[in-house]
């Protein structure tokens, strides 16, 4: 698990303190049922703060998976 | 704090209990992440409990106050914004900012304030109450430039710092302070796309910042009771043994305005019934002298007791804290030299040191803003006045010869005055329960909503006791709370102020408790605590001493017995 990865499962450990790390790898909204809309902007919202960024109105659209998240913040880091 | 760390300290809190407090938290926007700041802050603030904050419902700010009204809470925040003054002042509203609509919004706040001021009094009956006044910059309704305050605006600020000012009288009300959040500019508080995405309107830090604040209202520290002060270069510049009486100086223009403004904080805590006390390492009498200054900015008389001699800063501490009868973790202690600070802190870790750096304006500055937040109190009450005097007198009385004798007590022609009433307004009983130490039953602490339910139950006794004699009053001095139980009473709560020690106000208290109940036996909830050793003793001189914790029972046969003639008259209030 890279350092990316790491933060976003803390994150994710924080919203969801229910599930494994091995679930949280494999989360979305789909297969959350505690992932509720306050639950999404709260995660979200945990994500942007631990990374310094500043969500879109779009990515509350379309950040719906562990992996989403992940790969879009990869995506970022790479293009910095 | 982050959201991360927020959620961080709720997830880790697993009570020993299933049993949450809870906290009401009203607003009128998607509470969202304010809801997880105020729970955490809470949290923090409350280390041996659950915490639950239930809220209302999205745009309906009064009609959550009328449920929070109906909720058995502990306490409640309530923040404003500008949309619960009128909606069209908040980003989610469409009614329009036209000139000719303005008189409207105006009126529409009048009206809306006063309907919000008579649901947060209701409210305050029956649970503390924090209340933040609108912190979100308007929205551009001035016809003026954004640098000049158009007067739709200005009547808008007054109109809610009228209502404020007026709920600021109201007991069980406080007001957040806006300094509190000046950490934070006005143009970083506002996060627009999280209000208009979700209907929240803060930025995060301003959302900690916020809940932390109001979490700070609703469970603020103890205030601290005594302060004891160098003198050289604390109270006054210079060294008195050196430059003698004239030549100390607190004024603008010797340079030394720092010391004045020290003098004018002490004698505002002295206003406040704060204990004050000198400790100096001088000769007494030009001590005395240097005092009696007519120009000195805190009377002389506030001073009690004045510790000048060359002994160690932690033997005078030792002495003042003996007379005043108070424990180290309640007393504050400034000096200029950091040795003597850290002497006084070895001595006496519990102890607060504070450095006074006459050279350095700022930290005096700072000093003085913490000693604000050290010693204030939401309100300040009759006894407040009396202690200063009370401990002087009592230390008087030590001189005579000491308290305990009957024939002593007999000449004092005290009274105790024992008041049945339950006065959900009067503050003192909860603050006597929340900061005794030596004579508390266990120790425990309560709440004000736990308080307003004894206050409510029909079934439980509580009795403020007050004294006074010929030394003068003492104010209200104990309090108990016991429930009837089969025939006894159980004691829940007891506590005695310090000032009250040696006078057998223990023993009237008893003595009534029987009198007035009928009961045969009163059984205690008693808790040994690392300070209730005044009332360990108590316990021990009835024969019922017990060096564990739990129930110990007290019959009236036993007590009787056991009770001497009692010195006091009594009356009874209810």
């Amino acid at each position: 698990m890279n350092n990316i990865q790491q933060r976003v499962t803390r994150c994710f450990l924080n919203v969801f303190p229910d599930l494994s790390e091995r679930e949280i790898s494999r989360a979305s909204t789909a297969s959350i049922a505690a992932w509720d809309s306050v639950a999404h902007i709260t995660l979200l919202s945990a994500i942007a703060q631990e990374f310094g960024c500043s969500l879109q109105f779009d990515d509350f659209e379309e950040l719906t998976s562990y992996e989403l998240i992940v790969d879009r913040l990869e995506n970022a880091n790479q293009n910095a | 704090m982050t959201l991360n760390e927020a959620l961080a300290v709720i997830n880790s809190r697993k009570p020993a209990s299933n049993e949450k407090r809870p906290y009401y938290l009203a607003v009128g926007f998607e509470p969202l992440h304010l809801k997880t700041f105020f729970s955490a802050a809470l949290l923090q603030r409350l280390p041996d409990v659950g915490i639950e904050v239930p809220t209302g419902v999205y745009g309906d700010l009064l009609g959550n106050l009328e449920l929070a009204a109906q909720y058995a809470a502990h306490g409640a925040a309530v923040v404003l914004e500008w949309s619960d003054i009128d909606p069209r002042l908040g980003l989610r509203g469409s009614g329009g900012w036209s000139e000719d609509l303005k008189p409207e919004i105006l009126t529409t706040a009048q009206q809306r304030c006063s309907r919000l001021e008579s649901a947060i009094r209701k409210l305050s009956i029956r649970m503390p109450v924090a209340v933040a006044a609108p912190s979100l910059p308007l929205p551009p309704i001035g016809h003026t430039i954004g640098a000049q305050f158009s007067a739709a605006e200005l009547t808008l600020e007054y109109v809610v710092a009228s209502f404020l000012l007026q709920l600021a009288t109201v007991p069980g009300v406080r007001i957040l302070h806006k300094s509190r959040l000046d950490g934070i500019p006005a143009c970083e508080r506002l996060d627009v796309k999280m209000e208009l995405l979700a209907g929240f309107p803060y930025s995060l830090p301003f959302a900690a910042r916020l809940a932390t604040s109001l979490a700070e209202l609703l469970q603020p520290s103890h205030p601290k009771k005594g302060l004891i002060t160098d003198l050289d270069d604390t109270l006054w510049s210079g060294i008195v043994g050196e430059v003698g009486v004239l030549g100390i100086s607190w004024s603008e223009e010797n340079h030394a305005q720092v010391h004045g403004l020290y003098q004018q904080m002490l004698g505002q805590l002295a206003s406040w019934g704060v204990l004050v006390a000198a400790c100096s390492k001088n000769e007494s009498p030009i001590v005395e002298s240097a005092l009696a200054r007519a120009d000195l900015l805190l009377k002389k008389s506030s001073i009690f007791p004045v510790c000048a001699n060359w002994n160690s800063k932690s033997q005078s501490i030792q002495n003042i804290l003996r007379t005043w009868n108070v424990g180290e973790d309640d007393v504050v202690f400034v000096d200029d030299t950091p040795m003597e600070l850290e002497e006084a802190k070895r001595a006496f870790p519990g102890l607060s040191c504070l450095q006074f750096t006459p050279r350095d304006p700022d930290r005096v500055w700072d000093l003085l803003r913490r000693l604000r937040d050290l010693f204030g109190k939401p309100f300040l009450m009759e006894e407040d006045h009396l202690r200063r005097e009370s401990i002087r007198a009592s230390a008087e009385v030590r001189e005579f010869g000491g308290l305990s004798t009957p024939d002593f007590l007999s000449s004092l022609h005290g009274t105790v005055v024992f008041d049945w009433r339950s006065d959900p307004n009067d503050k003192r009983p909860l603050e006597l329960i929340n900061k005794t130490n030596q004579f508390n039953l266990n120790g425990l602490r309560l709440s004000e909503g736990e308080w307003r339910k004894y206050l409510d139950d029909p079934n439980t006794l509580v009795s403020v006791l007050s004294y006074s004699d010929k030394f003068g009053p003492l104010g209200k001095v104990a309090v108990v709370i016991g429930q009837k139980n089969n025939g006894a009473i159980q004691v829940l709560h007891w506590v005695m102020s310090c000032r009250a020690f040696s006078r057998r106000l223990e023993h009237h208290a008893l003595h009534k408790i029987f009198a007035r109940s009928g009961a045969e036996k009163l059984r205690f909830d008693y808790a040994v605590t690392g300070k209730n050793h005044i009332l360990q003793g108590f316990f021990r001189e009835l024969g019922i001493g017990s060096e564990h914790n739990g129930g110990i029972c007290l019959s009236r046969d036993v007590f009787l017995a056991r009770n001497e003639i009692l010195p006091h008259q009594t009356r009874d209030i209810t």
